[in-house]
């Protein structure tokens, strides 16, 4: 299953070392792509403005606690999506699901995130 | 003499014991926190959390824990986990009404989605939930739905409360009717109607929980 840098669109093959280093852009966001859905996913890949770009990261690292700026966020199905700034749409049957990782979507920027690392299940305190 | 033994060991044991965490659960504004203050205000005399019309107030888990309940002589003691408001959605605009600013709507928002996730979270941890919902909105919607079935996936005893019964649209039976499977308690989180029935459910339902 490939990788795709959400920032600068490059595609990385699963298990690149780039996925857990960042991509070669600097960016350490990723979309998580299945093969068939590649060619689909890529014409909804929207543009953003850099700006944007930083507000979506500062948002989901806020909404997930990843406190790390470094620590690297694949993309993967969503089950958390903001439509836009404000408005969020929830999968809870997919967040209930306890062997899935808890995924945002914005979609002002229309990505998905996979929060797999901080979804531990002894997380609380 | 002996009587004395007994009760210091009883106490001693009944202090040692382990809280049964005690999770309320349901989407926002069914009267989870109005709940979880009317058993606070009861055994302890002071409330746990805030409670507004406007939407997802409570944003984060809180919980208080050694709360001892009694109901017809019998002693437990409770941990309580008042979890944020399951939603499907969360759009700032709902709370516009409510004369909040756009900023503070929006912010809200967030806070509530990740709220929503935390509730989620802390599931795993609960040994019975109290699933609490207006008894006055149709149950039968896809929050409800969904927590209900993922308890009883984790084997989680369950224990539904109708809540607002004091309200004329309430209706228990829809409920019921709704969830047959489980018990329903219709009760006024807010002046006390019929809550010692919940106690007698509550206990109830803590027998069935899975020994940790």
């Amino acid at each position: 299953m490939p990788h795709q840098c959400v920032h600068c669109g490059k595609i990385y093959p699963t298990g690149s070392k780039e996925i857990l280093e960042g991509c070669s852009c600097g960016s350490r966001f990723f979309y998580y792509i299945k093969d068939e859905e590649y060619q689909k996913l890529k014409e909804k890949i929207p543009l953003l403005t850099k700006e944007e770009k930083k507000q979506i990261e500062r948002d989901i690292r806020e909404m997930s606690g990843i406190k790390k700026e470094d620590a690297p966020i694949v993309l993967d199905l969503e089950s958390i999506r903001a439509i836009s700034p404000g408005k969020f749409e929830i999968d809870i049957v997919n967040l209930f699901n306890k062997h899935r990782p808890i995924i945002y979507k914005v979609e002002e920027g229309k990505y998905i995130i996979d929060l797999a690392s901080t979804f531990e299940k002894n997380k609380k305190n | 003499m002996i009587r004395t033994i007994f009760e210091k060991l009883a106490s001693w044991w009944f202090k040692n014991k382990k809280d049964i965490n005690l999770g309320f659960y349901g989407p926002p504004n069914a009267g989870k926190t109005s709940l979880a203050n009317r058993i606070c205000k009861d055994f302890l005399g002071e409330e746990l959390g805030k409670v507004s019309k406007i939407p997802h107030e409570t944003r984060e888990v809180q919980f208080r824990e050694s709360v001892e309940v009694e109901y017809d002589g019998k002693k437990m003691k409770l941990k309580l986990v008042d979890t944020p408001g399951i939603a499907t959605k969360v759009d700032y605009e709902d709370f516009l009404k409510y004369k909040l600013k756009k900023s503070e709507a929006k912010k809200r928002a967030k806070e509530a989605t990740q709220g929503i996730v935390e509730a989620i979270k802390w599931l795993e941890d609960m040994d019975v939930v109290v699933v609490v919902l207006d008894a006055t909105e149709n149950p039968y919607n896809q929050v409800n739905i969904t927590i209900i079935g993922n308890l009883v996936a984790r084997k989680i005893p369950v224990l539904i409360v109708a809540n607002k019964i004091d309200l004329k649209k309430a209706d228990i039976k829809r409920i019921k009717a709704a969830f047959p499977e489980y018990p329903v308690v219709g009760i006024s989180a807010k002046y006390g109607n019929n809550i010692e029935e919940f106690y007698r459910e509550v206990f109830n339902i803590s027998k069935k929980r899975k020994k940790k």
